[in-house]
């Protein structure tokens, strides 16, 4: 007995920090907007990550190479916040990619169905079914009027294909894939 | 005499409970870790002649560092002809009238967030004199990436590699207010159609004030009992124009026809914004029948 009551308090500091780390952010969020605005109630604040990098791998010379939207080294942006909440959504896509140094590049192309927007927020590729949102849709130009999920949250799988040409310079060839999101309700 | 460590069928014993608990601190760390982007709160920002002065706040919930650029663009809600809502973002070149992009500014612009920080961030507005009463728009761009991006490492053996760097940027939107502000909205056509196992509400709806109406939109697909099929609700922003296109699934159950819709928008009830910060407008009911 007397060594479960010696666990107790450790028990209890760890339940404690796993509180903190749970609700810490929010708590942090809810203080600092609740400044001047004391009757207000926060929206859950949107963000948007870079949950996995569109991954070509190695490349060889004169040999395009692609990479399905449902592989499992799509391109994935996850969306965070509020339930249901009604969100736009648009993709900056490069047409090339190029070396540091910009003495060459390799053009990069994104088809009108290399992506998949799942708004139930699996965050799977590989596990997509057209029910879970927006299947083969266009990463120029992504579905308006989607909605986060129960749990506020969507999933952008992005597919893509480079192609090198036979006399590419080897080296590694760099762009960037910019996702913009806002609420379209406020 | 029962021992203190003796275990139940489906009870924990407390070191197997403090395994499950570092487990799940574990997992919590990874998952905020992993699934959290640069947060931004709040979600809208009013400043006003009286008020010139604002902020936000940007917090880094991640354990990376993260480099943040704050920046102004132009963008309201539009509709399609379908009903469906995206947002242009404009930087330049913007010629609308009620563009505030040319005169609010932002201190700093230009952040690198440490691991679980946060940095506020101050609007001004500049506004020239000649204003007119109503409100003024600039959507806050919040572009943030990898703070500790490794630069591409040339190809082992010749090889060609790419590294794409992914960008993440949120808009919220910033208004301005000055003068007599009025919130009024009007449905210039509204109809419900069936289709398959939906019902299509489609809403025509004109700005008529001079600031956004936002607000809240029902719409209840009732039986001829008034019975509820389904409903659905969404935030509502109309800054000009905006046509939108509800679906309202028929639900299986014991309903009566004719069927109708039920159409309600309200200022009221929007808990993301503080009343002190909301316009309060008319109020917009319509029962539509489905034929």
């Amino acid at each position: 007995m007397s060594r479960f009551l010696g666990t107790l308090p450790k028990l209890t500091s760890l339940a404690a920090a796993i509180l903190v780390l749970l609700v810490g952010p929010s708590m942090v969020m809810a203080q600092d907007v609740a400044n001047g605005t004391a009757t207000a109630t926060v929206l859950t604040a949107l963000s948007v990550t870079a949950t996995a990098p569109l991954a070509f791998g190695n490349v060889l010379q004169g040999v395009p190479k692609s990479v399905a939207k449902t592989d499992a080294a799509a391109g994935i942006f996850t969306i965070n916040g509020a339930t249901n909440a009604g969100i736009a959504m648009y993709m900056q896509l490069p047409d090339y990619v190029e070396l540091a140094d910009g003495s060459d590049r390799m053009v990069i192309a994104f088809g009108v169905t290399d992506s998949n927007v799942d708004t139930t927020g699996g965050g799977d590729p590989t596990a997509f079914v057209a029910a879970d949102g927006y299947a083969d849709q266009d990463p120029h130009n992504l579905p308006s009027g989607a909605n986060l999920s129960d749990a506020g949250a969507a999933n952008i799988f992005l597919g893509g294909r480079v192609v090198p040409t036979v006399d590419q310079t080897a080296g590694a060839y760099s762009g960037e894939i910019i996702l913009t999101v806002a609420y379209n309700g406020s | 005499m029962m021992k203190s460590n003796t275990s139940f069928p489906g009870r924990l014993t407390p070191i197997g409970l403090r395994g499950v608990l570092c487990a799940l601190a574990l997992l919590l760390f990874l998952v905020l870790d992993l699934s959290a982007g640069v947060l931004v709160a709040p979600t809208v920002v009013i400043l006003s002649d009286k008020e010139r002065t604002g902020r936000i706040t940007i917090q880094n919930p991640t354990a990376k560092p993260r480099e943040v650029d704050i920046y102004f663009s132009f963008g309201l809600p539009e509709s399609d002809s379908l009903g469906d809502v995206r947002i242009s973002l404009q930087d330049s070149n913007v010629t609308d009238t009620r563009s505030a992009l040319d005169w609010i500014k932002a201190f700093p612009r230009k952040v690198l967030l440490a691991p679980n920080g946060s940095q506020v961030v101050r609007l001004v507005a500049n506004p020239p004199d000649s204003l007119q009463p109503g409100e003024y728009w600039a959507r806050i761009v919040i572009r943030s990436q990898d703070g500790a991006a490794a630069l591409p490492l040339a190809g082992e053996n010749n090889q060609i590699t790419t590294n794409l760097n992914m960008i993440m940027q949120t808009a919220i939107m910033l208004k301005y207010r000055t003068g007599e502000l009025t919130a009024k909205l009007e449905l210039a056509d509204a109809s419900a159609l069936q289709r398959d196992s939906l019902i299509e509400v489609m809403l025509d709806m004109a700005n008529r004030g001079n600031v956004s109406y936002v607000g809240i939109l029902t719409c209840r697909l009732l039986d001829a009992g008034k019975k509820e099929i389904s409903h659905k609700k969404i935030d509502l922003a109309v800054y000009r124009d905006m046509k939108r296109r509800i679906n309202l699934p028929f639900l299986p159950g014991d309903f009566k026809p004719p069927y109708q819709v039920e159409v309600l928008i309200t200022t009221e009830g929007r808990h993301d914004i503080a009343d002190k910060d909301m316009i309060f407008g008319n109020i917009i009911n319509r029962t539509l029948a489905v034929p």
